[in-house]
């Protein structure tokens, strides 16, 4: 009998993902725990190893595209089965498969069940599925008509009220039968602003479904004839910014605090360091330390709204924005608030390094309450950032430069860097930003307490 | 050793046949007029088969030709006001018939078509050839040739499925107090249906001016007359119905002619039903321009010597023979015949532009392909002007009733008002009011003329009354004493009820009700308690209503009984006993087409039900706790239901369950389903949903037949799906 390997789910709680790159060819042997593809997610690629041994006998998706979890990808031939049969018994397979229901991986694969099926049109259970029947063409180039491609349920009013209201539907989560979107869950969106955030065990992954559809139809006259443009598809990870982005912007309540603060002691300080440790730590690095060393001092801060509780961290785990190729990713450096600030730059560069190298774990994206955004390397004096759900918090960090300030009533020269936080006000007031701005501008303009 | 008596029936059955003393006696005018009758049909029939040959009659061309003496002979004499109706070969008798109206009963041979009968002749062509033209907008064709003002109450495609209609017009001719007679033809086939057996039944035991007339051509199709009944002189029928009948030579059309006399002398005096049995020959096969011997059945020899005796030879040689006519005259008669009709077919066909040699249908004289479903029922404007009441607004007093005497009260009350309504059924008449009491009291206020007791045969006591509303001078209604029944009388009810106003091109009324009564939970099983309704909304041309309560069913009755269409009214036993009440006073209000009920206001989801199944989605409403909105549907069918209000409650709930009690087979809410998600896919939330009873038909075992039905239990699992449905969770 064939072994159909499915499209795993790779970053919990996600609907799809691409097949990067297979690491096996048609033909091949393997054995448990080989790894037979690169699977490439929104966020990360991830090697995939086989579960069951088996001779390669088909791959059933194209490299590159986007396929829901649960999709059949690849068939194995058990010892001593052909390659045909296998192919064969595989496309019986994948047909019962599909029947069996919906399981939590593969919601979105999953066919639609109505509620309760009449009696009468259930198939008779005393004709099974024929396999002697040739499937309808076993190796598709593309996904088979039995799986759903990456299509998300939603109810037809559904479907309607979104295209009235502009809503994507791949920021909901159905809960209808088989996961299909019914109108209760659009009545909750009205009702409550807030989406449906993600554990933070999924924080970084996609609250549900790809669906691709904009929810502003793109103009018109994309579709014409002109030179005068080109239409690149968005790849997995510019949807997931566009999507959670627009998430957060439009269903969290966000405000900013400003503050100029003095950095001259800081770079001595970091000087100083290079000079006697020959250790690189950057400005950045002290000011990620610095988030940490106040997210301990005002812990309030420190915590993240979670669709109606406030969930406290002991630990201030923060999230670094990376820009790579096409987009930007924010891996997360845990404990920052215990981390040595050496540790701390170490850590924060290998994460940069695998970020840009396309390496990132599931895990070396998830959780963290608040994130640091530094564009002062371009010259940026000041910007406001948009926060990352499920993060609170977010501060923007613009370039430090001498500037003219006042000193005891005299006019001086320091070196000043702007900083923006950006807070979530379900879980941050005005005056709790305030306190822990004032916090991390302490740990600035001394940084010595850093070092301790 | 027992005594044994020879009995007898005491009927007559007389065959008779012409002397020359007969055609000596016989006034020229009929003769002439016969044989100009015989010369124009045979034309025709040749007209027919011509284009036939060319392919231009769409569907069966069933010739007469060879049989004419039998329609020619029968028909001369009659009125007018008598009518005939006729069989898949019907052409010879319809154009009898038309032909004596517009002559007014004789030709003159010597300027045989008039304007008016070559204008007839041409609307009677283009009707076979399917054109706009003709009598029925070329709806009927062939087989469905109707021209009511002359007395052609419409050919019938179905074996002996004229003859309760036919027998319902007499009913109607003999009630309106004439002494018109109706005549039903059929041939050796169709003499042993159970609707022509049963019909005779019913015309001998009421006395009805109705002629059995048999066309014995002796084959039907291809099978010979002694293969399929063992006495195949077919009068013989009418001793076993208590009916005088005759037995003529239809080749000679004065005998059929004075058999004919003789049975509506008898009829127009009250004697009741006749038989007259023809002897003919069809010189073709069943069907098309080839004899039947090219198909083996029968020899060339026996059609030559049946050829020896056409009729037209016969009428035309006493013609001779009395100096009436010469050869020349008689040749004369034939060649405006056959002018005529070529004048006809030039008028509706022509050179085909496209294929040179070969003749098209004129194009322009198609009927309109967008007016195919046009005529299917009226428009219910015989409704203006009535009182209408909405019960569930009716602010003023009560009367406390049971249903059934609210049943019985509003036919009562709409008799009393309308002579022309009358009830039929099993037992109407007697047991006090039916089997249910739903004709209470009736009997005694307008006697046994219009509360009629049947016999047990649906088909024909079902199809009498379509014939009888068909007519339009009565409005009956019929009671049906169990739904199931509808099988028994099917080809009445969807063949010929159902279909007659669109079949005969929107140019009748068909004001009949049919009342039946679902009885699922009364143990009477598989065959007696089903759902009518999913049947009916499925068939054409009927329109449904159910009453869940007393007051509905006054206003849905009297709008019933005021529609010129035909009207199914459902009951249900478990209504009958119920303590009810209606709104005080007189009760003639009307409750139109497209007025279903909100029972219950509610967001989650439209319940749509009727009859007893309202009341039981309240209960599981209320179990459930489901904001559910109820909608008592009322009127069932595609064009009485109310598809504003429903519209309106699915575009808010987005849900739908269609609730019902009875087989899922035969049900009601799958046709409605289907409409429904296509005319509100969008507003849609989930798949509809239904309540129904199970596959097989309920038992008898009273546990067996709760299982197989739905009630309050039943809508509470459905309401259930549907909250599933809903998500949220």
């Amino acid at each position: 009998m064939a072994t159909v390997v499915r499209m795993p789910a790779v970053l919990a709680g996600s609907t799809e993902a691409a097949l990067q790159s297979w690491l096996v060819e048609e033909g091949a042997q393997v054995s448990v725990g080989h790894p037979i593809a690169d699977i490439e997610t929104e966020k990360a690629v991830v090697e995939y190893a086989a579960e069951a041994e088996g001779t390669v006998a088909g791959f059933l998706v194209p490299v590159g595209e986007n396929v829901a979890v649960g999709t059949p990808i690849l068939v194995l031939a058990d010892p001593g089965e052909s390659v045909e049969a296998a192919v064969l018994a595989a496309a019986d397979l994948t047909g019962e498969a599909d029947a069996a229901g919906p399981s939590t991986a593969t919601d979105a694969a999953s066919p639609e069940q109505s509620g309760a099926p009449e009696p009468s049109e259930a198939p008779e259970p005393s004709e099974p599925r024929a396999p002697a029947e040739p499937a309808p063409d076993p190796l598709p180039t593309g996904p088979s008509p039995d799986d759903h491609g990456g299509r998300r349920f939603a109810s037809p009013i559904v479907r309607r009220l979104a295209r009235e209201r502009g809503l994507d539907l791949g920021l909901l989560r159905g809960t209808g039968p088989g996961g299909r979107i019914v109108r209760r869950d659009l009545d909750a969106l009205r009702e409550d602003p807030a989406p449906e955030v993600p554990a933070p065990s999924a924080a970084s992954a996609a609250p549900a479904g790809v669906a691709p559809a904009p929810a502003v139809p793109v103009d018109a006259g994309a579709t014409a004839t002109s030179t005068d443009f080109v239409d690149v598809p968005a790849t997995g990870m510019r949807r997931a910014i566009a999507r959670r982005l627009t998430e957060s912007v439009t269903t969290i309540p966000q405000f900013q605090l400003v503050a100029d603060i003095r950095v001259d002691a800081l770079l001595e300080l970091r000087g100083r360091i290079a000079e006697q440790t020959g250790a690189k730590v950057s400005v950045n690095d002290f000011v990620v330390k610095a988030v940490g060393a106040a997210l301990r001092d005002v812990p309030d801060a420190n915590a993240i709204w979670l669709d109606g509780t406030i969930r406290r961290f002991e630990r201030a785990d923060i999230g670094i924005a990376v820009a790579v190729e096409g987009g930007l990713v924010t891996p997360v450096v845990r404990g920052v608030d215990r981390m040595p600030v050496g540790a701390l730059a170490e850590a924060g560069r290998a994460l940069a390094e695998r970020a840009r190298a396309g390496g990132l774990r599931q895990d070396d994206l998830e959780g963290g309450s608040f994130a640091v955004s530094n564009l002062g390397m371009f010259g940026t004096r000041e910007f406001t950032a948009i926060i990352n759900p499920p993060h609170s918090g977010i501060l923007a960090v613009g370039a430090a430069a001498p500037r003219a300030v006042v000193v005891d009533g005299a006019l001086a020269i320091a070196t000043v860097m702007t900083v923006t936080l950006t807070a979530d006000h379900r879980v941050v007031d005005g005056a709790l930003a305030a306190q822990w701005m004032a916090a991390f501008t302490e740990h600035v303009e001394h940084p010595l307490g850093l070092l301790l | 050793m027992p005594r044994r008596r020879r009995l007898q029936t005491g009927v007559d059955w007389i065959e008779l046949s012409t002397t020359t003393a007969d055609w000596d006696r016989a006034e020229p005018d009929l003769l002439l007029t016969m044989l100009g009758q015989l010369h124009l049909i045979r034309a025709f029939e040749e007209a027919v088969l011509e284009l036939a040959g060319e392919g231009l009659v769409h569907g069966p061309a069933h010739s007469s030709i060879g049989q004419e003496g039998g329609a020619v002979g029968s028909i001369v004499g009659l009125r007018s006001s008598d009518a005939v109706n006729g069989s898949h070969r019907g052409h010879h008798q319809f154009l009898a018939k038309v032909i004596g109206h517009v002559s007014g009963g004789r030709l003159d041979v010597g300027s045989l078509v008039s304007p008016r009968l070559q204008a007839v002749l041409q609307r009677s062509l283009a009707e076979i050839l399917g054109l706009a033209q003709g009598f029925s907008g070329g709806r009927g064709g062939s087989m469905h040739l109707q021209w009511l003002e002359a007395g052609a109450l419409g050919t019938n495609a179905i074996v002996g499925g004229g003859a309760p209609i036919a027998a319902g017009h007499a009913w109607a001719q003999k009630h309106a107090g004439t002494d018109d007679l109706t005549v039903n033809y059929f041939g050796d086939g169709a003499a042993q249906i159970g609707s022509v057996l049963e019909t005779m039944n019913l015309a001998a035991a009421w006395k009805l001016p109705v002629c059995s007339f048999i066309e014995n051509n002796l084959y039907a199709v291809a099978t010979r007359a002694d293969e399929i009944t063992a006495d195949p002189r077919f009068s013989v029928r009418g001793q076993g119905f208590g009916i005088p009948s005759w037995r003529v030579d239809g080749m000679d059309p004065l005998a059929v002619h004075l058999a004919m006399e003789e049975a509506a002398e008898l009829m127009r005096g009250g004697g009741g039903p006749t038989i007259v049995e023809a002897e003919v020959y069809r010189f073709f096969h069943q069907n098309g321009p080839y004899p039947g011997s090219a198909f083996g059945y029968r020899s060339k020899q026996e059609e030559a010597d049946w050829r020896a005796r056409d009729p037209l030879e016969r009428v035309a040689a006493e013609i001779r023979r009395r100096d009436l006519l010469d050869d020349a005259a008689v040749a004369a008669v034939r060649d405006q015949a056959r002018d005529a009709m070529r004048a006809a077919v030039a008028e509706l066909v022509e050179d085909d532009p496209d294929a040179a040699g070969t003749r098209r249908i004129r194009p322009e004289l198609w009927p309109d392909p967008a007016r195919v479903d046009a005529g299917m029922r009226g428009d219910a404007r015989e409704l203006d002007g009535l009182p209408e009441l909405e019960p569930l607004a009716h602010t003023g007093a009560w009367t406390e009733t049971r249903f059934v005497d609210a049943v019985a009260g509003v036919m009562d009350r709409r008799m009393g008002a309308d002579p022309r309504i009358i009830v039929l059924g099993e037992d109407v008449h007697h047991l006090g009011g039916g089997t249910n009491g739903a004709t209470k009291g009736l009997l005694k206020t307008y006697g046994p003329d219009r509360i009629i007791g049947t016999p047990i045969s649906e088909n024909a006591f079902t199809g009498l009354a379509g014939g009888i509303a068909l007519d339009g001078r009565f409005r009956p209604v019929v009671e049906l004493m169990y739904p199931d029944f509808l099988w028994v009388a099917a080809d009445q009810i969807f063949n010929q009820i159902g279909k007659a106003r669109h079949m005969f091109g929107d140019n009748d009324t068909v004001p009949l009700v049919v009342r039946t009564k679902v009885a699922m939970g009364s143990g009477y099983g598989s065959q007696h308690l089903m759902d009518p309704a999913g049947i009916f909304a499925t068939a054409p041309g009927w329109r449904i209503v159910a009453a869940s309560d007393a007051a509905d069913y006054v206003g849905l009755m009297n709008a019933a009984l005021a529609l010129e269409d035909p009207v199914l009214v459902i009951e249900h036993v478990d209504l009958y006993g119920r303590s009810d009440r209606v709104p005080s006073g007189d009760p003639d209000y009307v409750i139109p087409p497209g007025s279903a009920a909100v029972r219950r206001a509610g967001n989650d989801v439209t319940v749509l039900s009727y009859l007893t199944m309202v009341q039981h989605s309240l209960d599981a409403i209320e179990r459930t706790g489901v904001d559910a909105e109820l909608i008592d549907l009322r009127w069932l069918d595609r064009a009485s239901l109310d598809w504003e209000t429903i519209g309106e409650s699915i575009r808010k709930t987005n849900a739908v369950l269609i609730v019902e009690q009875g087989a899922r087979g035969t049900s009601y809410g799958g046709w409605l389903a289907d409409e429904l998600q296509r005319r509100f896919f969008d507003w849609l939330d989930q798949p509809v949903e239904r309540v129904t009873g199970g596959e097989a038909s309920p038992s008898i075992s009273k546990v067996l037949e709760r299982a197989a039905i739905a009630r309050t239990e039943e809508v509470v699992a459905g309401l259930e799906r549907v909250r599933a449905g809903m998500g949220g969770a």
